[in-house]
């Protein structure tokens, strides 16, 4: 596919985007070197599990929404979730894919991208609602949990306008403009906003596989009870 | 007669000063001063380890908490009972001093200066609206441990004075006479060989005996206060177990008390001072094992914390539910089912001995080696809800509403398994259960696994 695009649009969907994802690494360089020099709580204890099988069990728990009470009663939630999830990191692609690789972007390839993030937009609106109207959502949100929602809901919306505009030949458009610049804008803006979250989820769940999974609650297939 | 004299240890000074020396009363304030305030911003820093930051820093704000806590389940209409709000209280505050939108545009984020109605917020949530049951950790995406964020509040309210007062003077009382409930050297040894009498008048039981202060016993039984004071038959069963499996046992006429109230008001030193005394009493009697009595939270100070309080022991350490379920399956005891007939068994599993425990199967193995009617109640072993007794509940008398609404979860699951006998391992559960099974109707009795064992056993 064509990607003949103007100068500015380049310097745009190139070094400007350069620019601001160093920035984007630097912020969570700082963030991930701070959590790290705190101490992890010691555990002297005599383990009846396996510490590391339990992280790296609870670090893909993600995959396994029958492992959790929350994900198995809310599966359409969960699906949701993986949905929008998937979404993003397809959005993220594009934004790489678009200037350095654009024949990638197959129709094929366009057509799955635009599916996703069309219905990530949908998904995005049933959240905002969801905040809005569910009290023990709405009580427990911040002004940036709102902000956080809203800006993903119309970044996929500008992205499969944009996208469909590229399906039809034309590299350079408003909504083309407009998705790039608030990639540029999410790149700066997210490390201090709640969408970091993907940062501190890894930090997240090898606490809890490590803590529990020592204590032989997870991996129940390889127990070493004390008493044996 | 009791095998006191074996250790010859106590002839000359019984009752000795048990505790620490010098006696004190933790002072408590009514209410958060500009002073506390300023305290806790001064401790804030060295509460924040890897765990406990992440907690803090990792929260989504997706509500997928809201199902997994017993009081907001069980209280839906009270909206600010759900986890993530609760924990939300801490959370401005450490948002206010290390977020970096936290610091520039406060309000955008839902952060908040440590001020003295925050503080009572977290007062109020914190300690009386949570048992840091971890139940909603099991159930957080991000991994977010509430227990040991709830536990890193607490030990900043206290540290100030502000603290529920019941919960701290059974702190001050354990530092003061060595167990919580200031039970006399005397008066334990007393009754020890008063129930070791009663054993001994049970058929098949002549030769039971309760060794008290038995140097090189394999295994040191600790207890918890309210078996001496309340329940003394739950040692009876105990020893009764012990006896018929030819288990070699002592229990300390010094440092028996197995319970450490400072897991639930966070004060690490006292923490380690309590654990030391029971580590040094261990070592002091030659016992390869410290084997805690039933009981939930200290289960869990003895297994799983006093060793990181005390950088590791040189003894071994287990639970009555481990080492009941060691002896039935080596066939070292024998029960008859039938003693049980007719009854209708479900099990509570305490948050401490199983999801922060690690003790799930065991119990199991207990009871249907006991009994043939046993239903497991619709959440069980590590999905368990927390029966609302746990975190120090029961020493909140300010709580004490909350604390049996919260309860209803639990009392619904225990009705709708159709028992008649609610087993559980832990008396803060024995007092929270029989509390619920009462105020909701339900026709059902409470009581230990030794309790179950002892009447089946053949002898």
């Amino acid at each position: 596919m064509e990607n003949a695009v103007s100068h500015a649009l380049y310097i745009l969907e190139e070094p400007v985007q350069y620019i601001a994802l160093s920035f984007m690494a630097l912020m969570y360089i700082i963030k991930i070197s701070t959590l790290l020099k705190k101490p992890f709580p010691a555990e002297r204890a005599e383990l009846k599990g396996d510490r590391v099988r339990g992280s790296i069990h609870s670090l893909f728990n993600v995959l396994r929404p029958w492992d959790m009470e929350s994900t198995s009663k809310n599966l359409y939630f969960y699906t949701e979730f993986m949905i929008f999830h998937i979404a993003v990191a397809l959005a993220i692609g594009a934004t790489f894919i678009i200037p350095l690789a654009p024949s990638v972007m197959t129709p094929t390839v366009t057509g799955i991208i635009m599916l996703f993030m069309g219905l990530a937009c949908l998904i995005g609106l049933r959240r905002i609602y969801r905040r809005l109207t569910v009290p023990e959502i709405k009580i427990i949100s911040s002004p940036d949990d709102y902000f956080a929602i809203i800006l993903m809901t119309v970044f996929f919306a500008v992205g499969d306008v944009a996208l469909w505009f590229w399906t039809q030949g034309q590299a350079e458009t408003l909504a083309m403009w407009v998705f790039f610049l608030m990639t540029t804008f999410f790149l700066i803006y997210v490390p201090f906003s709640k969408i970091s979250h993907y940062v501190l989820y890894p930090f997240g769940r090898v606490n809890f596989g490590m803590v529990f999974g020592g204590r032989g609650i997870l991996n129940a297939d390889n127990p070493k009870a004390t008493w044996v | 007669m009791s095998q006191i004299e074996e250790s010859n240890v106590f002839s000359s000074e019984i009752p000795e000063k048990l505790g620490a020396l010098e006696e004190r009363i933790w002072p408590l304030k009514q209410e958060f001063t500009p002073e506390m305030l300023a305290e806790m911003e001064s401790m804030l820093a060295s509460r924040l380890n890897r765990v406990v930051a992440t907690s803090l820093a990792g929260c989504i704000h997706c509500g997928m908490c809201s199902d997994a806590c017993h009081y907001s389940v069980s209280i839906p209409e009270d909206k600010t009972l759900v986890p993530a709000y609760k924990a939300d209280r801490f959370r401005k505050w450490y948002k206010s001093r290390y977020d970096w939108m936290g610091r520039i545009f406060p309000s955008f984020v839902g952060a908040q200066p440590l001020t003295s109605e925050l503080a009572e917020e977290m007062f109020d949530k914190l300690f009386g609206g949570c048992t840091m049951c971890r139940r909603c950790t099991y159930n957080c995406p991000m991994g977010v441990d509430y227990g040991m964020m709830v536990r890193a509040a607490r030990s900043m309210m206290q540290q100030v004075g502000r603290c529920p007062a019941n919960l701290q003077e059974t702190v001050d009382t354990h530092y003061n006479h060595g167990n919580n409930m200031a039970v006399p050297q005397d008066e334990f040894i007393e009754t020890i060989e008063w129930i070791e009498e009663e054993l001994q008048d049970e058929e098949g039981c002549e030769n039971y005996t309760i060794p008290i202060d038995k140097k090189g016993a394999q295994y040191f039984l600790t207890l918890n206060p309210r078996e001496p004071k309340y329940y003394p038959l739950t040692i009876q069963a105990s020893a009764k177990v012990l006896n018929a499996a030819g288990v070699d046992f002592t229990i300390s006429s010094r440092y028996w008390d197995l319970t450490n109230y400072a897991l639930f008001n966070g004060n690490d030193a006292d923490a380690r001072l309590f654990s030391m005394w029971q580590a040094e009493d261990v070592k002091r009697l030659g016992c390869e094992y410290l084997l805690s009595g039933e009981c939930g939270h200290g289960y869990r100070a003895l297994r799983w914390e006093l060793p990181n309080w005390l950088g590791g022991v040189s003894f071994k350490i287990t639970s009555m539910m481990e080492l009941m379920a060691k002896l039935i399956m080596e066939n070292r005891i024998k029960l008859d089912k039938s003693a049980w007939k007719g009854h209708r068994f479900t099990y509570h599993d305490s948050c401490n001995i199983a999801r922060s425990g690690g003790i799930l199967e065991e119990p199991r193995v207990v009871i249907n080696a006991a009994v043939d009617d046993f239903v497991e109640m619709e959440h069980c072993k590590e999905r368990s809800f927390c029966c609302g007794g746990g975190g120090g509940a029961l020493a909140m008398s300010e709580f004490s509403k909350r604390r049996i609404a919260a309860g209803k979860i639990k009392a619904d699951e225990i009705r709708a398994t159709g028992a008649n006998v609610v087993l559980q391992s832990c008396h803060n559960c024995t007092d929270q259960l029989k509390e619920i099974v009462d105020h909701y109707h339900i026709e059902a009795k409470v009581m230990n696994l030794a309790e179950l064992l002892s009447p089946a056993l053949v002898l």
